[in-house]
């Protein structure tokens, strides 16, 4: 028997801040800023809605935030209380569906309830009482929504914030999203968002009354992709467990805006040299390696490269990485900052070299990742240095 | 305790009988709807089995004039809702909003109203809505605020049984809910007062004691009548309050395994063979 989708969205708005409130009750009088304060160019990583509503914006300067929100308070962000609010979020879903995926650790998550009508009733009676469960034990109150698939839940969502719930029936996806503005929709990138801004789209029905034809020509092969997003059609499925995939990321904010190419590939490196030695840590090795290069204008590119077979040295993660970075830095505009994400882990695969000269090759490199590796863990990440690093 | 309102003889009082909800998967599993009927087709057939239908989904979510217009244009002319009042003004009421919400519940049923096939406003308070200072003012200012929409109130605690409650919605205007739902002593008991000579409302919930209070739909509401009680009713209950009325509006709740609309083609059977 095929079953009508049936896919609940729950969405903890500002969740950060949304916890810090729990755990300090004050806070919901005032409005609030979470940024890493420490840090030589703080910028915000989340704002209460009254920020937001003086024009406070996530990776705003933390200085240009504070002075369009002056009586903001300002607070570090607590990743584990967060991490363990998440937890807080899944367990109760996951007493409803095994099918919930966390849409990313942000206060987001997806539940598949199709099917479960018979043990649970009807999907708004289980998004209304997970809300209800989720209020009572942990006081923070999620947007719920309900949609046959997870593109117009999330868009139900965006449109209901801070709090709320909707619900879409069956059949009802396209004159749903019709009226609303293209920027809520997800999956368009910036640069087709612009395109639709420039040809004067600003709603989500104009898109739709196009063809696929008709968009192929301004955005090629994302044309029928796009096309899909319009109508409301999303057949991707809810991943239970980990739906983000293993990552292994570390970021960089430059003290100065910059386009100095050396002093850039020597942050990559050090960047690169991190992200190496978690991997080899936990016995990973990757297969793409995504450079995410945000510019003093504000813009943000991101650009990936990959390997054949997965690799965890520095030196081949070093290759990839100026790959990356060569195919996203492409703009004259100066960089403010960089974070280098490998994803597609996997366990280090067995390498069969055919000629001799390239096994002596890997395994050179691999001793002396190894040897570089022992060092560090007996004196220190700082106590050696390569010396592409130490030049002026 | 009694309540008599002056009996009205209405030989030419119009019932119509259909079920809480009509989008529910387990009725195309139960032969209902055809195999694989999607829920946007749904009204369409459930409308070509029954008049009426009270809307449930406006209980979890406020209703949007614009999405509750394209519901009712795929209904056939004539047919009828009944829209269950959201739970922001009845469950999880905020002292400070709900004005705004019930102009927004207002805004949301408008499509139906002007359509003229809004048949009612189905007020349904939660259990722990005890008869008190409080509650009665907050129910006064409620039933202002709504005033003009044709409702029905359905009290699910014992203290409203009480004459000067019926008095008071006769004064409105307004249709006092009558139940079916199982024997509990502190649950509104099972009457056939008419507190509006416009129409009369009931609500079938089953009979599932051991359900009740499970927390779970499709416990609590997992009952199939049985001709009997059906029966019951007709001639206890219902012949009575045809005559106080012009329209009667009944509703099974037990939307398990589709015996909701089972249990209503029954009844509708019975009333037609007691000439009602």
């Amino acid at each position: 028997m095929h079953y009508e989708r049936q896919i609940i969205h729950l969405n903890v708005a500002d969740f950060a801040v949304a916890v810090e409130r729990v755990c300090d009750c004050r806070l919901r009088e005032r409005p609030v800023m979470i940024a890493a304060v420490a840090t030589a160019r703080a910028v915000v990583l989340d704002m209460s809605d009254e920020a937001f509503q003086q024009g406070v914006r996530k990776g705003m300067p933390l200085r240009q935030a504070q002075r369009r929100c002056r009586d903001a308070v300002v607070l570090p962000p607590h990743l584990d209380r967060y991490v363990r609010a998440m937890q807080g979020l899944i367990r109760p879903a996951l007493a409803w569906s095994p099918l919930v995926e966390p849409a990313d650790d942000n206060g987001h998550l997806f539940l598949d309830v199709t099917g479960t009508h018979r043990l649970f009733g009807p999907a708004p009676d289980v998004g209304w009482r997970l809300r209800r469960e989720i209020k009572r034990a942990l006081g923070l109150d999620p947007i719920w929504t309900v949609a046959p698939n997870k593109l117009v839940a999330k868009v139900a969502s965006r449109l209901v914030k801070p709090v709320g719930e909707y619900i879409v029936a069956g059949g009802e996806e396209a004159h749903f999203l019709a009226p609303q503005p293209i920027d809520l929709l997800p999956g368009l990138e910036t640069a087709e968002l612009r395109q639709l801004f420039d040809f004067n789209i600003t709603r989500v029905g104009e898109i739709a009354s196009l063809s696929a034809a008709q968009l192929r020509v301004p955005f090629g092969k994302r044309a029928d992709r796009i096309h899909d997003l319009a109508r409301g059609i999303d057949p991707s499925p809810v991943r239970p467990g980990q739906a983000s995939r293993p990552t292994v990321s570390f970021d960089h904010i430059f003290a100065e805006d910059t386009n100095e190419t050396r002093g850039v590939e020597n942050i990559l490196y050090q960047l690169v040299e991190r992200a190496g030695a978690t991997l080899r840590d936990q016995r990973l090795a990757t297969r793409r390696l995504g450079i995410f290069l945000g510019y003093g204008d504000g813009v943000q590119t991101v650009r990936q490269a990959t390997a054949r077979m997965a690799v965890a040295s520095d030196f081949q993660l070093f290759d990839l990485a100026r790959l990356a970075l060569g195919r996203a830095w492409t703009r004259r505009v100066r960089l403010r900052s960089l974070r280098l994400t490998c994803d597609r882990l996997t366990r280090p695969p067995a390498q069969l070299e055919l000629f001799a000269a390239s096994r002596q090759a890997r395994q050179n490199r691999e001793a002396l990742t190894a040897a570089l590796d022992h060092i560090r863990h007996r004196h220190g990440p700082a106590s050696i240095t390569p010396g592409r690093l130490l030049a002026a | 305790m009694n309540h008599q309102s002056s009996p009205t003889r209405r030989p030419d009082c119009r019932l119509l009988v259909g079920t809480s909800g009509y989008s529910y998967a387990e009725w195309v599993e139960a032969g209902f709807y055809p195999e694989d009927t999607p829920s946007g087709d749904m009204l369409p057939l459930y409308a070509g089995h029954f008049p009426i239908v009270e809307l449930n989904y406006t209980w979890y979510q406020m209703p949007r004039a614009e999405a509750m217009e394209r519901m009712r244009a795929r209904a056939p002319e004539g047919f009828l809702f009944a829209a269950k009042l959201t739970r922001v003004l009845t469950h999880e009421v905020d002292p400070g909003a709900w004005p705004l919400q019930a102009e927004r519940f207002r805004d949301g049923v408008t499509p139906l109203l002007q359509a003229g096939q809004l048949a009612a406003v189905l007020i349904q308070l939660p259990p722990d809505f005890v008869r008190n200072e409080a509650n009665r003012g907050y129910l006064a200012r409620l039933l202002d605020a709504l005033a003009g929409l044709p409702l029905a109130v359905e009290f699910r605690h014992r203290s409203w049984a009480h004459d000067r409650v019926f008095v008071e919605l006769e004064r409105r205007r307004i249709a006092l809910v009558a139940v079916d739902e199982p024997e509990l002593p502190s649950l509104f008991p099972p009457l056939d007062v008419v507190t509006n000579p416009d129409f009369f409302y009931i609500r079938f919930h089953g009979r599932n004691l051991k359900g009740w209070h499970s927390g779970n739909m499709q416990q609590k509401f997992d009952y199939d009548y049985t001709d009997a009680e059906l029966q019951q009713w007709v001639e206890e209950r219902i012949a009575p309050m045809t005559n106080r009325a012009r329209h009667g509006f009944i509703f099974f709740n037990n939307h398990v395994a589709a015996q909701a609309p089972k249990n209503a083609a029954t009844l509708v059977q019975l009333l037609r063979a007691s000439g009602l």
